[in-house]
Parts: structure tokens; C-alpha cells; sequence
């Protein structure tokens, strides 16, 4: 549905699929172990020679240009078997639709775009947290005409991977913020063992620890929210079709182990319980599908409010995300419990994915806070 | 097929004030002194926490997604050292004879803090509480014995419950869906005890304890009538642990598979059999419906408690992070919806803890609690005199009549009203206690956002741990549909439940 007549997305869309299926789900828990087993070093080079990593990338910048119907056709397909990969995808685009938004053009095609390896090009952010809301931004002071962080950023997910991070910081005592690009590679950088999280293992993320690490200003200064707050509503839309993918998976394995499994002398499907359960999921998912298919219409056109199209999307999606994979679990019983069914990573992805781009109560109070704005 | 009409009676519809409001009817029965030790118990755990449970809690959690077949010893013996594997056996047996009806508070608290370590404690009392319910007195003398026995050595004895299977684990918690389940662990009869076949998964416990309490059926065609609980002891010829299961949350508390082949369980190890209760004035099926019952009457209670404790936890790590964080420059616990949200988890750790306090008085005057708390029978065995209790008991219990008697009391006397209160209660407090605990840690984690999702801000933890609380003792489906069998049902004379096609 997401796909519309867009035959170059449904090509995407099959190519995401099909990874997912292929290469994706079989070895789940094994990817899973991450920080304490093997990082999926080689999926993520796949998934970047597949171009998922450019899909947001407009042409002039070596990218695939499908915008974010195209991200989100993409992620949905993903999320539905194994959302950490989703989690890396989505981080990437937000820093590179930042560096967008801020006109910093230059920037990525200096820096990012030519890399051929994946870990030159990621880009590492703080994809959890609002800097609006929580503050957990660098200090930026001038030296010689050179700008320099210092301080602490926490939970900057693909910060132990990638080259570059983009970073909010402030001037000491002033309420705005703006993003620098920081080499990473800097000794001025120190960053801690990957932070062990609810979900999302293996779209791993580290605290960062700058001490006058010399830094590049993205876009204007002190226009950090500006920026973040434009970029956060269209990736609502990306947001959406994660917790949407999930479901999609969740209600897929609910519904083939009710067909399986016995209770009371015939198959747990039967039992009306257990369907009831089972129609949930299903609602829930198609919900959040349709939502999806207009926010992205919505986005991609441009059309008058599109902006609350796609936050009422992420919000609610994501609502159901959590309730749909609690149940998912539930219809599984003790095995849906366990590490060897993909049930108990969903429920815990999306609840992580519920936590992008800042406090889940906060999104809600910034749609109302926009709607009364403009009366 | 046709129903009668039927105009709802509504005098039969109100509610009986001993079904609803037993803390009302019965709390005045509570003797004084069970209240100082339930007091006590918590100042208890509150120490245990302090110093054991929140310094080892994430670590022992991070051990096991390192080495998932690390097992907790450490922490086992560590318990077993501060005594709570004999804090709630009867004196007669060795114990601290401190009364089952305290311990839910106990569970509370520990598994504020780690709901695993509540499990590795709690647990043990669920097997202990399955042997007790089968009133086999030379038994229990026997096992309770030697855990006290284990206290002392400084050699944990802890005893776990295996009933579920591979391809049953609703149907054997179910007298009335058990004949239709996939059941195969078979119990064969032989000269001098029976030879089991077969395995038993999710086992709480498992590998870490000396006694099971394992569930077997004699007949696999109709295990409603032919059950058998009989004790296996580790390291005993015949059975052997398959897997440890990898689990979302709880990780330090093993689920383990047991596996039966050819394994010889002599008569003096079967805590009960068909042959056993013949008799009493129910049948053989009807009779481990009621054992079923007046343990999950008690056990389910217990498992309301790690809900109660579990949305303590996620309560009071929000709580915390509300008072140290701003929140578009303000304090979040200063933020008025964040107020509401912080009151609302307040509120359901408040109902959680009410449904198992509620569903402790109703097994105290209808259930499992009843015969030894009454004052007279509670005062007697909390204070009769060291030689009755090491020298007299002991040759009491250890006679078969001793047995019989029990039996006939426990078994004879508890009336189908009284089945349908402790067990409907205690399937009402278990669903809604651990509901309420998962609701808290979805709340939690979306008051902190960020903060929460890491393993060291300790409320990703409870949320991985709280959602098996809504799966094992029955999940809650099961568990709502005994509430309305025990609770609902009458006031529906044409329903039938667990006939739903």
C-alpha cells in the first residue's frame, strides 16, 4: 500500500524484503548478542552496497532520492524482522537530513558522501533525545576562529562505528543550540563501551566525552531547534513505519504459532481468547499501516498540515507498537518469552523506537502546542 | 443449540460480601502477631536490598546475557546464608515458622529491586507449598527437614515445581482441559514406585535446586484421574537437566528443561497418587483440582506481590528521574502531567498490592492458610515449647495416620465456596497485579525517554522481567477465565467454560 504505483519503490521495497527474510531473520538472536557477541559487521556493509543507507540522499548528492515513502518502505520491510538494522538506517537519515536542513550541502559531499566505506560514511547522532527537552548538549567555545566541544553527550548511537558525529552544543548559558560535525577520530574524543540497552542490540550507541575537541558549525548558529524540530516531524513518518514493520512481524509469528500450537485438544486459533488477541494485533497493524501510507503521502507532497499527519502517525503507531508486541508475546505463552522466537526483541525494540527523537508524553504536548499555536 | 431466556436476577448478581470485601470480614481474625512479623520481614528484605540485592542486581543480570548458562549460585547461597529458604517452614520442620501469609510483603520488597532475585527466593516456596498441599506428613517431615538441614550446612536445598511441558502448559494448570492436552509425562506404576518417562521445560529453578516437585500422570489417556506428585532429587539415576532457557528478562533466575528416562521414584518419595486418596470424599480429580487450588490460591497471591514489586520499581526509578531532570528547563516532577503520571503508577503499585493482601485474608479464612491460622492453632505453633516441637511433632508427622488425618481435614472440610473464593481471588490478583506491574514499567519508560532504554538506570530490567509475570502460574488469560468459572459463573447458569470451538 505504502508503495502506491511507484514501481521504483515496490523495487526497493522487494530488494528490503527480501533481505530481511534472507538475511535478516535466520540468524536474529545471533545479532542480537551484541554488545557481548559478534558485531553484524558484515550485514551492515550488505545493507550499504544495497543503497538503504542512501535512500534519502537526493540524486545530486549520490544518493537514491526516494525520499521518506522510500525510507519508510524500506524500514517497515526490515523492522519486521529485525528492527536494530532499522534503528542504524534511521539514525543515519536523521544526521543527513539535519545536514539538509542547516543547507550544509558542502559539508556532506566533503565529507560523507564519497566515502566508500560504510563506516566513513555513517553518521553518528543522538537520535533518543530532544536537545530541546533534556540538555544533554556539548559546550562550544572559540579559539582561533576554530570551534571546540567539550563536556559530555550521552547515548549517541553508531558513535563507536562511524567516522563523524553530529553533535548539538551551546555557548555556556545561552537557551539555544546548534550542531557541529566532530571528527571522531580526534584525540580529543573518548568514547565509553557500548551502552547496554533494552533493545535495538546491535544498532549499538556510546557516550561521548569532549574535551576542546575541535568541531565544525552545521547551518547557523544557535538554530539547532529550528532545525531539529523540522527534521523530527518528517522523520515521524520513518518512526511510523518502524513500529509499523514490527507489528507486521509480530502479528505474522502470533498468527502462524496459533495455527500450531494445540490447548484443549485442538489449535489455540480456536480459541476465541486467543483470536481476540490475535484480532488486536491485526487492527493495530492495519491502523498504523494507513496511518504510515498518508503521513508519508502527506510528507513526500508536502500538503497543507503534513506535519501532523506524521506525528499523529509516530505517536500512535508506536502506542500500538508496545501493546501489539506485549500481546504478541502472550500468544506465544513462556516460548514467546524466550530468545529463539523473534517475539521478545520486538517487545523490547518497540519500546526503544517509542523513546526516538525525545520523551514520548513531550510529542504528545508538541502536537497540541502546535495546534494552538496556529489558532 | 438453545438457551432459556434468561432476566438477569439481580439479587443473585450482588455481590456476597465474604467474596469482595474479605479483608472487611476476616482482618480482625489476623492475629497481632502476625502483623509485628510481617513488619519485621520487610525491615528484613529492606536490609537484604541494601546490602545484597541493588549492588549485585545489574551485574548478575549482565553476567547472564555474557554467559547464559551462568547459573546464581553466589546469590543462592547468599540467601540461603541470610536464611529465607526456611524463614516461612513451619518449626516442627527445622524452620523459622514464620507465616506464609507474610511473605507476599517480603516478595515485594526484594523484587522492588530485582524481581529475579524474588524469583530465586519466592520460588522455592511454590514447591514447598505444593509438597505441603498434599499433606504427606512423613514426606514433609523428610524434605522440609533437610533444607533446614541445608541452612545450617551452609548447602542450599531449594525445591522447585515441574508441572508444565513441552506441548502443554495451560492444559496442566487445568483439571478440565488437561484430558484434552498434549500431555506425556508418564508415571508407570511398579513394584515399590514408579518409573518416569518424559520432560518437563520452564522450570523455575531448576538447576539450582536439590528437591522437584514433579508432576507425572499414570495414565496418559486420562491424566485428570491419574495424577501423581512425586519428589526427584538431583543427581538422581535416571534424570538430568536439558536446557537452560535463554529468557528475555529474569535472567538470573534459571527456566530449566528436566528430563525423565527410566527414572525410579520409590513409594516413600510419591507425595501423592490416586491410590493414595481413596477414601476422601472427592474423587481423584477433583482432589488434585483442590490441591491445584489451595497452592495457586497462595502462589498466585505470591506472584501479585513480584507484580506489586516490580511496578514499585519502575515507580521509584521514575520517581527518582523526575526529581533530578529538566525537562524543557523545569524540573519534570514540577511538569503537571508528568504529576498525574507519577500518581497514576503510585496508584497501581497501591491496587497490586491490594489485591494480594485481599486474596491473603481469603485463604487465611476459606484456603490453604486456614487450619494454622486460626489464633489458637497460630499462637500454638508460633510458641509451643522446643521438646514438642524437635522431639513429639516429628513422631506425629511420621505416621501415615498423621497423614490420612490431614486429609480428611483439609481436603473434606473446605467447601465448594470456599474453593471458588481463594482460587478466583487469587487468579484475580495475579492478573491484575501483574498487569498493573507492566503497566508501570511501559509508564516508566516513557516518563525517562532516553535515561530508561539503558541497562544501568535499572527500569529496562524490570520491564524485561515484568512481561514473564503475565505468562507463567497461568497466563493471565487463564487466569481470567478461572475468576469467571469461580467468581462469574454463578450468576450465568447456562455458561461453560474451557468449551469454547
Amino acid at each position: 500500500m505504502l508503495c502506491r504505483a511507484d514501481k521504483e519503490l515496490k523495487l526497493v521495497d522487494g530488494a528490503a524484503t527480501d533481505f530481511a527474510n534472507k538475511v535478516l531473520a535466520p540468524n536474529r538472536e545471533e545479532y542480537d548478542q551484541y554488545p557481548f557477541g559478534q558485531f553484524w559487521d558484515g550485514v551492515v556493509k550488505k545493507a550499504f552496497d544495497l543503497g538503504f543507507f542512501h535512500l534519502t540522499l537526493p540524486a545530486e548528492l549520490e544518493g537514491m532520492g526516494h525520499g521518506l515513502a522510500g525510507l519508510s518502505v524500506v524500514l517497515k520491510s526490515i523492522c519486521a524482522q529485525d528492527a536494530s538494522l532499522g534503528g542504524m538506517l534511521f539514525t543515519n537519515a536523521m544526521a543527513q537530513e539535519i545536514l539538509l536542513a542547516a543547507k550544509a550541502e558542502k559539508l556532506l559531499e566533503e565529507k560523507i558522501v564519497k566515502q566508500e566505506d560504510v563506516y566513513k560514511f555513517l553518521l553518528a547522532f543522538p537520535a533518543f533525545n530532544n536537545p530541546s527537552e533534556v540538555r544533554h548538549v556539548a559546550t562550544v567555545t572559540k579559539s582561533k576562529g576554530k570551534r571546540l566541544l567539550s563536556g559530555d553527550v550521552q547515548y549517541v548511537v553508531l558513535g563507536g562505528l562511524s567516522a563523524y558525529a553530529l553533535l548539538p552544543a551551546s555557548v555556556e548559558g545561552s537557551k539555544d543550540f546548534s550542531f557541529f560535525l566532530v571528527d571522531l577520530a580526534s584525540k580529543k574524543v573518548s568514547l565509553s563501551e557500548p551502552i547496554f540497552s533494552l533493545g535495538l542490540h546491535a544498532c549499538p550507541a556510546v557516550d561521548i566525552t569532549l574535551d576542546k575537541a575541535p568541531a565544525v558549525l552545521v547551518g547557523e548558529e544557535g538554530a539547532g531547534k529550528k532545525y531539529f524540530d523540522r527534521v523530527a516531524d518528517r522523520m515521524a513518518v520513518a518512526q511510523a513505519a518502524m513500529a509499523t514493520g514490527i507489528m507486521e512481524g509480530c502479528f505474522a509469528e502470533a498468527l502462524a504459532y496459533a495455527r500450531e500450537r494445540e490447548q484443549g485438544g485442538q489449535k489455540i486459533v480456536n480459541w476465541s481468547e486467543v483470536r481476540m488477541m490475535l484480532a488486536n494485533i491485526a487492527i493495530q497493524a492495519k491502523s498504523a499501516e494507513m496511518m504510515l501510507s498518508r503521513a508519508c503521502e502527506a510528507v513526500d507532497q508536502k500538503q497543507p498540515k503534513w506535519e501532523a499527519a506524521a506525528r499523529v502517525a509516530a505517536i500512535q503507531a508506536c502506542a500500538y507498537a508496545c501493546e501489539a508486541t506485549t500481546d504478541g508475546i502472550q500468544v506465544l505463552g513462556g516460548v514467546g518469552y524466550m530468545k529463539d522466537h523473534g517475539q521478545e526483541k520486538r517487545f523490547r525494540d518497540a519500546k526503544q523506537i517509542q523513546a526516538l527523537m525525545g520523551i514520548a508524553p513531550m510529542k504528545k504536548l508538541r502536537h497540541i502546542r502546535s495546534i494552538l499555536e496556529k489558532r | 443449540m438453545k438457551y432459556k431466556p434468561c432476566t438477569p436476577d439481580h439479587a443473585q448478581c450482588a455481590p456476597n460480601l465474604n467474596d469482595v470485601a474479605a479483608s472487611l470480614a476476616f482482618a480482625h481474625q489476623t492475629p497481632a502477631a502476625l502483623i509485628r512479623e510481617t513488619r519485621e520481614v520487610v525491615d528484613l528484605a529492606r536490609k537484604f536490598n541494601r546490602e545484597v540485592v541493588r549492588p549485585y542486581a545489574l551485574e548478575l543480570d549482565r553476567k547472564l546475557h555474557e554467559d547464559p548458562d551462568f547459573l546464581p549460585w553466589e546469590f543462592v547461597k547468599k540467601a540461603n546464608e541470610w536464611g529465607f529458604y526456611t524463614m516461612w517452614l513451619p518449626r516442627l520442620f527445622g524452620g523459622k515458622g514464620y507465616f506464609m501469609h507474610s511473605m507476599s510483603a517480603f516478595i515485594e520488597e526484594v523484587s522492588s529491586a530485582c524481581l529475579s532475585m524474588g524469583n530465586l527466593i519466592g520460588v522455592h516456596y511454590l514447591g514447598m507449598a505444593t509438597l505441603a498441599a498434599t499433606w504427606n506428613a512423613p514426606l514433609l517431615l523428610k524434605i522440609f527437614r533437610d533444607v533446614a538441614a541445608g541452612e545450617k550446612a551452609g548447602d542450599p536445598r531449594i525445591i522447585s515445581l515441574a508441572i508444565t511441558e513441552p506441548g502443554a502448559g495451560t492444559d496442566v494448570e487445568e483439571p478440565d482441559l488437561i484430558d484434552k492436552g498434549n500431555i506425556t509425562c508418564h508415571a508407570q506404576k511398579v513394584d515399590g514406585g514408579y518409573v518416569v518417562n518424559g520432560t518437563k521445560v520452564f522450570i523455575s529453578n531448576g538447576h539450582v535446586s536439590k528437591w522437584h516437585v514433579v508432576i507425572a500422570y499414570s495414565d496418559l489417556d486420562l491424566p485428570s484421574q491419574n495424577t501423581v506428585c512425586l519428589l526427584v532429587q538431583t543427581g538422581q539415576k535416571g534424570f538430568s537437566f536439558g536446557r537452560h532457557e535463554k529468557k528475555m528478562g529474569q535472567r538470573a533466575c534459571p527456566a530449566s528443561e528436566l528430563v525423565f528416562k527410566d527414572c525410579f521414584v520409590p513409594d516413600s518419595m510419591v507425595a501423592m497418587d490416586s491410590e493414595q486418596i481413596k477414601g476422601l470424599k472427592k474423587d481423584a480429580k477433583d482432589t488434585f483440582q483442590q490441591v491445584l487450588d489451595y497452592v495457586l490460591g497462595a502462589t498466585r497471591a505470591g506472584v501479585a506481590a513480584f507484580g506489586t514489586g516490580v511496578a514499585r520499581g519502575a515507580y521509584e526509578e521514575a520517581l527518582a528521574f523526575a526529581n533530578e531532570t529538566e525537562v524543557e528547563g523545569k524540573l519534570l516532577a514540577n511538569h503537571e502531567w508528568a504529576q498525574c503520571m507519577l500518581a497514576e503508577m503510585y496508584k497501581n503499585v497501591c491496587i497490586a498490592r491490594l489485591g494480594y493482601v485481599e486474596t491473603n485474608h481469603h485463604n487465611a479464612s476459606s484456603g490453604i492458610y486456614k487450619s494454622m491460622l486460626a489464633k489458637p492453632a497460630f499462637y500454638f505453633i508460633r510458641y509451643a515449647p522446643e521438646f514438642l516441637v524437635q522431639k513429639v511433632f516429628p513422631k506425629l508427622l511420621g505416621t501415615d495416620a498423621t497423614t490420612r488425618a490431614l486429609r480428611k481435614a483439609n481436603f473434606d472440610n473446605q467447601t465448594e465456596e470456599e474453593m471458588n473464593r481463594t482460587s478466583g481471588w487469587g487468579s484475580m490478583a495475579k492478573f491484575s497485579g501483574t498487569d498493573l506491574g507492566m503497566k508501570n514499567c511501559h509508564m516508566a519508560l516513557e516518563l525517562m525517554g532516553q535515561a530508561g532504554l539503558r541497562h544501568d538506570q535499572r527500569v529496562e530490567k524490570h520491564f524485561r522481567d515484568a512481561k514473564l509475570l503475565q505468562i507463567y502460574e497461568g497466563t493471565n488469560q487463564l487466569n481470567r477465565l478461572n475468576l469467571f468459572k469461580c467468581l462469574v459463573s454463578g450468576a450465568c447458569p447456562q455458561s461453560c467454560v474451557f468449551h469454547d470451538s
